[in-house]
């Protein structure tokens, strides 16, 4: 072969006048894309890939709540310009535009808001549409926050890409020390066993690996369903009676009293908890959002796993 | 024998049809363009990046997917309804769509995702799964070299329940974060598909409707029943062989992108067949046309009417087509009841 070698081919594709005829060809072809800010910098995400992020994102759209609660806590709200259908927190959230919902986001929403930089979750928004929109020409950074420690690095990281290192080490500083207090007022607390309810009706209870059955850990518990192989199976009643919970605590969204959602669970006598009326509801946003709340999702799992120890 | 004239108004009908149709579809979405920058992008003159990238990114790819999907669906379903002489024939009831469905979720479970290798892939594993369910219908059907309705229909239906249960088995077995947008798929979506699967599935199309339409005339013999059709000089079972494997890869690749889309199959080449009579060498052309119009249409609805979100397009789909659907069956019935 007498063709040039990959080298030689590198540095002409890194030529300056072969970015310029590259440039022109694009807007010339009228397929150019969304101008982005100077000093654009390459980092690389939670998922590996390479993403262009501008010195100063000015223009923010976020696919998750979890994101959204994020760039609010690190006080830089006013740079989202779109948030998903579900984004109601804190309130401010629900004044921006919006962009849809997170596993149906309108892409043509999302352009119109003229991004400059899109923040995406592997955990909740699909991997086919961080596809697209970067293909669309937009800067999207996705994070990975699936335990306790990769939560907290989403935060830090969120921070790096705001230019707010300072405020997100701060943050982050102060949900390790909150969860330390936590754990260390549960020091020697006998472990309880907890049945996590993701949803009632059919029940879904987090599996292995998952960021609730972790944090249920780390508040002097047990949960129940923290062997099973998948992250959200969905189990029998049955599973309830067999698994004996001490303390059976149900993710509310909103809609009814914790009667209301377990229904027919009252036969079950044979299991402590309901035996024993043990049975709490939480803010089910508090432990499906991996984000900075994450640590109020700690405190009312102590709460309610030890109320002896965490008033 | 239909008239000229007749085929020549019908033919410009459905081609302004589908023009609107496309225009519309263009034309329709949540970022705030105009009709004439919509225009302006499409001749490479646009006038904000905002607009280049929505109508030539975004929209146009949408209706060129529906366009391709719903002439292919219309096809598909002309071919197997002439095939099985029966009028309730389409991919979805012999349960073809349900195996093409299996076989794109395996893929997609299989990590084929993101090249093009990989949507030829899905692809092909739809393909292959539209003509296991294709052959598992015949097989259970067939009696003797003949395909009575009943039989037929029923094993269509079981088919497709028991390749339906199956997804259901994967989707229910496999890791959340793993389905990815599997179940939003599988609901019917024309939405994040780009250039590289609009390629795929036009290659796809093109191949089999032109393998259906290279048996149109012998279809128009089969039927008059297999016996004359034999003494015209048609081999019946090579004729079903070409027609299945065709209609397998139709529904096979549309189904890879869009996910199962209902009655455009079943409905658009009846009102051809009531428009124009039952000539194959007409229908097939025409039923394509007929069913690229009206999916393009139905996935500008789908996108128009909960604005800034969007409909399912099948819920569209079925909104039009069952009523139509009724209505063809309720005037045929009066007049053929004196």
């Amino acid at each position: 072969m007498t063709g040039p070698s990959p080298g030689r081919l590198l540095a002409r594709a890194a030529s300056p006048a072969f970015r310029i005829a590259v440039t022109l060809l694009v807007a010339l072809t009228g397929l150019a894309i969304t101008p982005r800010a100077g000093g654009a910098g390459d980092v690389t995400d939670m998922l590996g890939r390479r993403v262009r992020v501008p010195a100063r994102a000015a223009r923010i759209v976020s696919l998750a709540p979890s994101i959204t609660e994020t760039v609010f806590v690190l006080g830089e709200g006013d740079r989202l310009v779109g948030v998903t259908d579900y984004c109601d927190y804190p309130p401010e959230a629900t004044r921006k535009p919006r962009v849809g919902g997170i596993s149906s986001p309108s892409f043509e929403a999302i352009l119109t808001l003229r991004p400059d930089l899109v923040l995406a979750t592997s955990e909740s928004n699909y991997a086919e549409h961080v596809q697209r929109l970067a293909s669309l020409g937009l800067a999207v950074y996705v994070i990975r926050p699936v335990d306790f420690e990769t939560v907290l690095e989403s935060i830090a990281r969120i921070g790096a890409v705001l230019g707010r290192e300072a405020a997100a080490r701060e943050r982050v500083a102060s949900m390790r020390r909150d969860a330390d207090a936590i754990v260390q007022a549960l020091a020697g607390a006998p472990r309880r066993r907890v049945l996590y309810v993701v949803w009632p009706n059919p029940l879904i209870a987090p599996g292995r690996g998952t960021l609730i059955s972790e944090l249920i850990q780390r508040a002097g518990g047990e949960s129940v369903t923290g062997a099973e192989p998948l992250p959200y199976p969905r189990l029998s009643l049955e599973t309830v009676v067999e698994r004996r919970p001490e303390r059976i605590i149900v993710g509310r969204h909103g809609q009814g009293t914790v009667e209301d959602l377990l229904r027919g669970w009252e036969r079950l006598g044979s299991v402590g908890a309901v035996r024993e009326g043990r049975v709490y509801g939480v803010d089910g946003d508090l432990l499906h959002r991996p984000g900075p709340r994450m640590i109020e999702a700690l405190r009312e799992l102590a709460r309610v796993i030890h109320p002896e120890r965490v008033p | 024998m239909i008239s000229r004239r007749r085929v020549g108004v019908t033919s410009a009908v459905i081609a302004g049809g589908l023009a609107v149709a496309g225009l519309l579809g263009l034309a329709t979405g949540p970022a705030p363009i105009g009709p004439g920058d919509v225009a302006a992008a499409l001749v490479g003159r646009a006038r904000s990046d905002l607009a280049a990238t929505v109508v030539l990114e975004l929209r146009l790819p949408r209706v060129l997917l529906a366009a391709l999907a719903g002439g292919g669906l219309a096809v598909a379903g002309a071919a197997f309804q002439a095939l099985t002489r029966n009028p309730l024939a389409d991919p979805a009831v012999l349960g073809v769509a349900g195996g093409a469905a299996l076989g794109a979720v395996l893929g997609h479970l299989w990590g084929l995702e993101g090249s093009l290798a990989a949507t030829v892939g899905v692809s092909a594993a739809a393909f292959a799964g539209a003509l296991i369910a294709s052959i598992a219908v015949y097989l259970i059907a067939a009696s003797g070299g003949w395909l009575p309705v009943q039989t037929l229909l029923l094993a269509g239906v079981i088919t497709g329940l028991f390749f339906s249960a199956v997804i259901t088995l994967v989707v229910s077995l496999v890791d959340f974060a793993q389905l990815g947008g599997i179940l939003h798929w599988l609901m019917g979506s024309l939405g994040i598909v780009g250039y590289r699967a609009i390629g795929v599935i036009a290659v796809g199309t093109a191949v089999g409707s032109a393998m259906v339409y290279t048996q149109a005339r012998a279809l128009n013999l089969l039927a008059l029943g297999e016996e004359s059709a034999l003494q015209l000089g048609v081999e019946a079972e090579r004729v079903k062989r070409i027609v299945f494997v065709a209609a397998s890869l139709l529904t096979g690749v549309i189904v890879a992108q869009t996910g199962p889309i209902g009655f455009v199959g079943l409905i658009v080449p009846h009102g051809v067949r009531l428009a124009l009579g039952a000539d194959n060498r007409l229908l097939l052309p025409v039923a394509a046309g007929a069913g690229a119009a009206f999916l393009v249409l139905a996935d500008a609805l789908a996108r128009l009417v909960v604005q800034p979100a969007e409909l399912p397009v099948g819920v569209v789909t079925a909104f039009c087509g069952a009523p139509f659907f009724v209505y063809l069956l309720r005037t045929r019935l009066r007049r053929r009841t004196p």
